[in-house]
């Protein structure tokens, strides 16, 4: 910092610049005076011979020039006054009114503690009435100590979101130095070396602004008003100058104290969301461990209850079952895993992304979960068409909330198809996007489109002996991994599936080189 | 014939899952609890054995681990009631060598079992 630079600056007052209006001003006074005193010199002598007074002195001829001096000097100050307000109240009264309307507004904004709405009213306001180019209001953003523009006139607004300062800038620097003072770019650049000016110069240019008037608050720079003029030769007196720093002190405490109720809001909201996270975290909980108690109390009962049947289903020997029989307990075995199914679920969603994860073959998975369903899908007529990317990569995942998925898409196609239909499954991978695509397609009987939106709920089912809880946890495994699920549908024409889940490849990297042959289930 | 330990705590697991495995020609021991399947596993020689998880006393990660270490041989199938994915894991990382939920498939496990004593002919 050039700090003699800076001494000359303060010192000759570098805001003092003669403008039209104090020219003409001075133009107007002097006028007046001398015609005023003119015409008293004129008639001086009538007024004396009038009066009485005589001799030869009052001919003389520097009797008027003393006369008018008498009048300059005593006159000047009143009507120098006089002329001023004559010059306001009749040509310039534009940037008074200006100045009033501005006061105005920051007496308004005393009562104002939204920040948006005060920075808004601060920027367009000042924009209009002095005619400015631009007007930003930057404020301070205190989680990465530097300052953004809260509002902006005359910027575009992908222009004004991209500004900001940060904290070591070398105009903040200076800013800090220089205190309430409004800084111009001119006068500022011209006191300092050019190195330091052509930094500074580079953060005005940012701005956009020619001028900055900070605005402090006990010592505090609560934030920063930068403008520039439309004309290149548009200037400000003292008196506007002076305005100005009437005008930050004003403002100021109304953008610090909506700061202040904005970073309280900010971090109410905080407080809210990791309440509310803790609460969905202890219901979780709590699900978990109660499915968990009801999976190991209802499991064995129901295993032993579905291993009978089965072991009668499946025995060998000569004596063949009644088909009555074989019914019932076909019926027994498979209602027994659908209720298993809803514990399993449960427990499934509660646990959240806990399991383990390791690289698996999409392909492997869907072929095993299609074995489960090969047996229904023959007996009713469903054929299952595969469409598989040859490129297909290693997923890494819990095999086990994959296996859900494929599961709960095929059942669900399966349920709506019926007893004749095809079911067609694609799997694709997405490189441009790194996406991993898990098409599901059926033809069956469709979801109208009032229920589109509720698939995904818990407990929503069209089937009166589901659940309904199959897609919400598939929707609820399909988030933990970043990605996305939706349906497309037309009653009488079929539905399709589409989830999308983020490839990445960094991951697999990563924990091939942590743990070097890692066993690889389901590959 | 290939021979069968059934490790559970419920009685009527055991006996059905004995008499579907004996109806397939195996010899089939069974065990009620921990340090009985031990027992059982040091008279018996099993090739196979099914171990549920759950069981009060030394429950089924414990006795996976004794029989691996005495019997590195001898293949272990898991049974479970929950699925808990941190049980599960122990299980693998001790040598267990599948696992399966309650309720049980039959079919499935006649064939993993069936896979296990192949493997085991095999030399694996």
């Amino acid at each position: 910092m050039n700090r003699r630079g800076w001494a000359h600056l303060k010192k000759d007052g570098p805001f003092h610049v003669k403008t039209p209006k104090t020219v003409l001003k001075k133009v107007l006074v002097g006028l007046v005076l001398f015609s005023f005193g003119a015409f008293v010199a004129y008639l001086l002598p009538f007024l004396m011979s009038f009066s009485g007074v005589s001799g030869c002195w009052v001919h003389h001829p520097l009797l008027p020039i003393l006369v008018m001096t008498a009048i300059f000097v005593s006159a000047y100050k009143s009507t120098e006054q006089w002329v001023r307000k004559f010059l306001e109240k009749y040509f310039f009264h534009k940037k008074t009114f200006a100045q009033m309307t501005l006061m105005d507004l920051a007496n308004d904004l005393a009562v104002n503690l939204d920040i948006q709405e005060i920075a808004n009213l601060v920027v367009n306001t000042f924009g209009e009435v002095l005619q400015l180019k631009t007007v930003a209001l930057l404020v301070p953003d205190p989680f990465q100590n530097n300052y953004e523009i809260a509002s902006a006139f005359g910027w575009t607004i992908s222009a004004s979101k991209k500004v900001r300062l940060a904290a070591e800038t070398p105009l903040l620097k200076m800013i800090h130095q220089t205190g309430p003072h409004v800084l111009m770019r001119g006068p500022v650049l011209q006191s300092l070396s050019w190195q330091e000016a052509n930094a500074l110069a580079c953060d005005l240019d940012s701005l956009q602004a020619a001028w900055i008037i900070p605005l402090f608050v006990k010592g505090e720079l609560a934030g920063l008003l930068a403008f520039g003029a439309l004309a290149p030769d548009t200037v400000f007196d003292q008196g506007d100058f002076h305005f100005f720093r009437e005008f930050a002190a004003a403002i100021a405490p109304c953008v610090h104290n909506a700061m202040i109720v904005k970073r309280l809001r900010q971090l109410n909201l905080e407080l809210q969301d990791s309440q509310s996270q803790w609460i969905q975290k202890t219901k979780l909980n709590a699900i978990e461990k109660l499915a968990a108690g009801i999976a190991h109390e209802i499991h064995n009962p129901l295993a032993i209850i579905s291993g009978k049947a089965q072991v009668l289903l499946m025995q060998r020997g000569p004596k063949q079952l009644e088909p009555n029989v074989q019914n019932a307990l076909n019926a027994i075995v498979k209602q027994t895993h659908r209720a298993a199914d809803i514990t399993r679920k449960l427990l499934m969603y509660s646990q959240g992304s806990r399991g383990p994860q390791e690289r698996i073959s999409l392909e492997k998975v869907l072929d095993e979960t299609l074995s489960l369903l090969a047996y229904q899908a023959s007996t009713d007529k469903i054929e299952i068409v595969k469409n598989l990317d040859r490129d297909l990569p290693p997923f890494f995942a819990n095999i086990q909330e994959i296996r859900e998925i494929f599961l709960n898409l095929l059942l669900n196609a399966v349920e709506a198809i019926g007893t004749e239909g095809k079911i067609v499954v694609e799997l694709k991978y997405r490189r441009d996007e790194e996406l991993i695509e898990i098409v599901c397609s059926d033809t069956g009987k469709g979801i109208p489109a009032e229920h589109l939106d509720k698939v995904f709920n818990p407990f929503y089912t069209t089937r009166h002996e589901a659940v309904g809880l199959g897609l919400f946890v598939t929707k609820q495994i399909v988030h933990r991994y970043g990605g996305s699920i939706r349906v497309e549908s037309q009653v009488g024409i079929g539905s399709m599936f589409i989830l999308q889940l983020p490839y990445v490849a960094e991951a697999i990297r990563e924990k091939e080189s942590e743990e070097t042959g890692a066993t690889v289930w389901g590959a | 014939m290939s021979k069968l330990l059934i490790v559970d705590d419920e009685v009527e697991i055991c006996e059905f899952l004995k008499s579907f495995f004996e109806d397939r020609d195996f010899e089939v021991a069974v065990a009620n609890g921990g340090s009985q399947a031990l027992e059982k596993a040091a008279t018996f020689h099993p090739e196979v054995v099914l171990l549920d998880i759950q069981m009060p006393g030394m429950d089924g990660l414990q006795v996976l681990k004794k029989i691996k270490e005495i019997y590195p041989k001898v293949k272990v199938i898991m049974v479970t009631a929950v699925e808990t994915q941190e049980k599960i894991e122990e299980a693998m990382r001790l040598g267990a060598d599948n696992y399966i939920t309650k309720p049980l498939s039959l079919e499935y496990l006649e064939k993993d079992v069936q896979d296990k004593i192949d493997n085991l002919a095999k030399g694996f």
